[in-house]
């Protein structure tokens, strides 16, 4: 039989969840090692994972359920730098409610602001002309003008991964045969 | 209520364990042996062979004999995996509905989940006649990298074979717990899981009470068959060139070449050389012919040295993804018959600059961890517990092509992640979303979970319903989606048609009609009260 206390706790915890940020969840301040982050999922799992509670009625399990993802989570996401990086920036910003739960989008969105640009104003232009085109789904245009952003600054890495994408594209509508009327 | 067992439900072989007395054991089959075959052999009156006894079938009855099944299982008819298998298979492999496989056995079609079933079957009548009593329960084991669909159809296996499946859980992290459960270690570990028919490599710590899967890689179209069918091809090539006649093309000579085969790969872990000898293996014009060859072992590890460098790109990945390089590996555990050969040893060894851990059976260990597992969840007893991720990203269709990522690989499971969808036209009752599982950027070319259509949503302008659907990973790395109505809260309904998956139904039919079938004569108990 489970403590009747614990079974409060479950209760509130299961109540409130919804509520807390990652930090809280994992019962850490925002300047946590990582160490400290490895071992408050440790911690938290010892109490939460659903192993433990694999003969209970449906409706502690469901429970149990519902915090231990939400432990997951938090770990998953302070546990990776990046993601931490902004997830603190966002929760302890003035949406606060809205970021509690990271979203994978926020991220691709910030690592898109990064681009780099190039350095050089020709390859600059290039690389303009090229978003521009892909914009409007010409990709062929996009490709020579990537091909040619490239050719000044060999080394920039935001121009090949754009080159990589935009020739997935082209591979994938080459590969696509329509039907014929 | 009967026992639990863990159950490793190998592409070649199988094995079953059980906790006795706090001592996990695998459990021998009636020939006495700890490993069968995960054959099952259907005979013309009707009854089936499964196991060692099954394997033993396969020249004679080789067109209804099967084997290999756990490389069909959770795929679609279309993929490349069933069209190599439908090449080389002895047994007819057709086409079922909802581009699911099926086989074809003396005029009737078993789904493939049904064929795992019997082989379950068979370890659940091994295991219950080494322990005399009943067993009802199972944690059985997948492959790390098995995705969704092939989790399910696993499932949906022992579910048919009358088993209350307790857990899926992912082989390395069986074997983990077979190693370090009860040790009090505190070590990053590697798994380097080389089976019949699938790779893979996880990368873990252990505790004392805590075992974390850092990050899990693999190759579900590489496994120790794959050697198999380089020795074949290399001996009918030789043979082609003598005697100008291909015996691939003798479904009957290729059976009987596949069993010497695979008898040369095994030998050629204890020996340098091999013979492999077939009299009579085709006929001619002049008289039987014969095959008689020698190879030796280290030809054989040239052959085989591009699947052997595979394996060592998925561990790359794993150890990338999991931020660290083979020298923060603690101990090395090997699992999966193939790592019995010494080609394969020394190359591990290389790569890991480590001696792999001894006294690990790489056949047992599996089934081992999973019967640890199943003890621990049904007897209230402080277990070890397991922290394990799912090993690719989750993601849905989107317009333009790109793959909307909602979980991604590695994330500690269980987990979830919601997305709110509306309607696109006014009045529209309906929306249809497509979930994939993959790293390509493009989800066409990921794999294709399923479809699920959200349905009788109330009539209202586009872009007014907003339908919450939350996209869960179970404990099982099971995805299960479910829909709300984010205003009113109330349930949407969903419905999810997984591609070549079984429905419910067909599943609760299939019980029936095999549980039926296993039974045996009824157990017939005295009663104390006998009339005198």
């Amino acid at each position: 039989m489970l403590d009747q206390e614990f079974v409060r706790e479950l209760n509130s915890v299961s109540k409130v969840i919804d509520d807390l940020d990652y930090y809280q969840i994992l019962k850490l301040d925002q300047m946590a090692f990582d160490e400290d982050i490895k071992r408050a999922y440790f911690e938290e799992s010892r109490v939460y994972h659903p192993d433990k509670y694999y003969n209970e009625p449906a409706e502690i399990q469901d429970k149990i359920n519902k915090i231990f993802k939400r432990v997951c989570e938090a770990y998953k996401v302070l546990s990776d730098q990046e993601k931490r990086a902004l997830y603190t920036k966002l929760v302890t910003g003035p949406d606060r409610k809205k970021h509690l739960r990271f979203d994978l989008r926020l991220l691709k969105a910030e690592t898109e602001k990064k681009e780099d640009e190039g350095q050089n104003p020709l390859a600059k232009k290039y690389y303009k002309m090229a978003k521009t085109a892909f914009q409007n789904k010409d990709f062929k245009a996009a490709k020579i003008n990537l091909q040619l952003a490239i050719k000044i600054e060999p080394s920039n890495q935001t121009f090949q991964d754009k080159l990589k994408e935009v020739d997935d594209i082209l591979n994938a509508k080459r590969a696509y045969k329509p039907p014929r009327p | 209520m009967g026992r639990a067992v863990g159950i490793d439900l190998g592409t070649s072989t199988s094995c079953v364990a059980c906790v006795i007395d706090g001592k996990p054991q695998a459990l021998p089959g009636p020939d006495q042996r700890l490993i069968q075959a995960s054959v099952v052999s259907f005979m013309p009156d009707g009854s089936r062979v499964v196991g060692n006894a099954g394997k033993l079938m396969m020249i004679e009855n080789a067109e209804n004999t099967v084997y290999s099944a756990k490389r069909l299982i959770g795929r679609k008819f279309f993929s490349a995996e069933v069209k190599k298998a439908q090449a080389v298979s002895s047994f007819k492999i057709v086409e079922g509905p909802n581009q699911s496989v099926r086989i074809r056995i003396l005029e009737r079609d078993y789904s493939v989940p049904e064929i795992s079933a019997m082989v379950l079957m068979e370890m659940k009548k091994i295991a219950e006649a080494a322990l005399g009593e009943e067993v009802d329960k199972a944690v059985i084991t997948v492959p790390a990298f098995f995705n969704d669909g092939q989790r399910q159809a696993t499932k949906d296996a022992g579910t048919i074979a009358g088993l209350n499946v307790l857990r899926i859980i992912n082989e390395p992290t069986a074997a983990a717990l077979a190693y370090g459960f009860g040790k009090d270690l505190s070590q990053k570990i590697a798994v380097y899981d080389f089976g019949g028919g699938t790779f893979d490599i996880s990368v873990m710590e252990i505790g004392t009470d805590v075992f974390e899967v850092i990050s899990t890689a693999g190759d579900t179209y590489l496994g120790g068959d794959d050697f198999d069918d380089r020795l074949i091809d290399y001996f009918a090539e030789r043979f082609m060139r003598e005697h100008d006649v291909d015996i691939r093309t003798d479904r009957k000579a290729l059976q009987r070449l596949k069993n010497a085969a695979e008898n040369a790969k095994m030998e050629l872990s204890e020996k340098l050389e091999v013979e492999i000898n077939i009299p009579g293996i085709m006929e001619s014009m002049s008289g039987p012919m014969d095959m008689k060859y020698t190879l030796n072992r280290n030809y054989f590890g040239q052959m085989i040295l591009d699947l052997i460098q595979r394996t060592f790109k998925v561990c790359d990945e794993a150890l990338q993804n999991g931020k660290l390089t083979s020298e923060d590996i603690g101990a090395l555990i090997l699992v999966g018959g193939p790592t019995k050969s010494p080609i394969i040893q020394d190359a591990v060894k290389n790569y890991f600059f480590k001696e792999p851990q001894a006294n690990i059976d790489p056949e047992l260990v599996v089934a081992i961890g999973a019967a640890i597992q199943a003890s621990t969840l049904t007897e209230r007893k402080a277990g070890a517990l397991l922290l394990d991720v799912t090993p690719m990203s989750l993601g849905i269709a989107t317009a333009g092509g790109l793959m909307d990522t909602l979980i991604e690989r590695n994330t500690p499971i269980p987990t979830e992640s919601a997305r709110i969808f509306t309607t696109t036209h006014d009045s529209q009752t309906a929306v249809r979303i497509k979930i994939y599982q993959g790293e390509e950027k493009m989800y066409e070319k990921n794999e294709l979970l399923g479809e699920f259509r959200l349905a009788d949503i109330p009539a209202a302008p586009k872009g007014e319903p907003k339908i919450e659907v939350t996209f869960e990973i179970d404990a099982n790395g099971i995805v299960n989606v479910t829909a709300k109505d984010k205003d009113t809260g109330q349930a949407q309904s969903v419905q999810l048609t997984v591609s070549g998956g079984l429905s419910k139904e067909e599943i609760e039919k299939l019980k029936k009609e095999h549980g039926a079938e296993g039974e045996e004569v009824a157990t017939f108990k005295p009663s104390a009260e006998l009339p005198e």
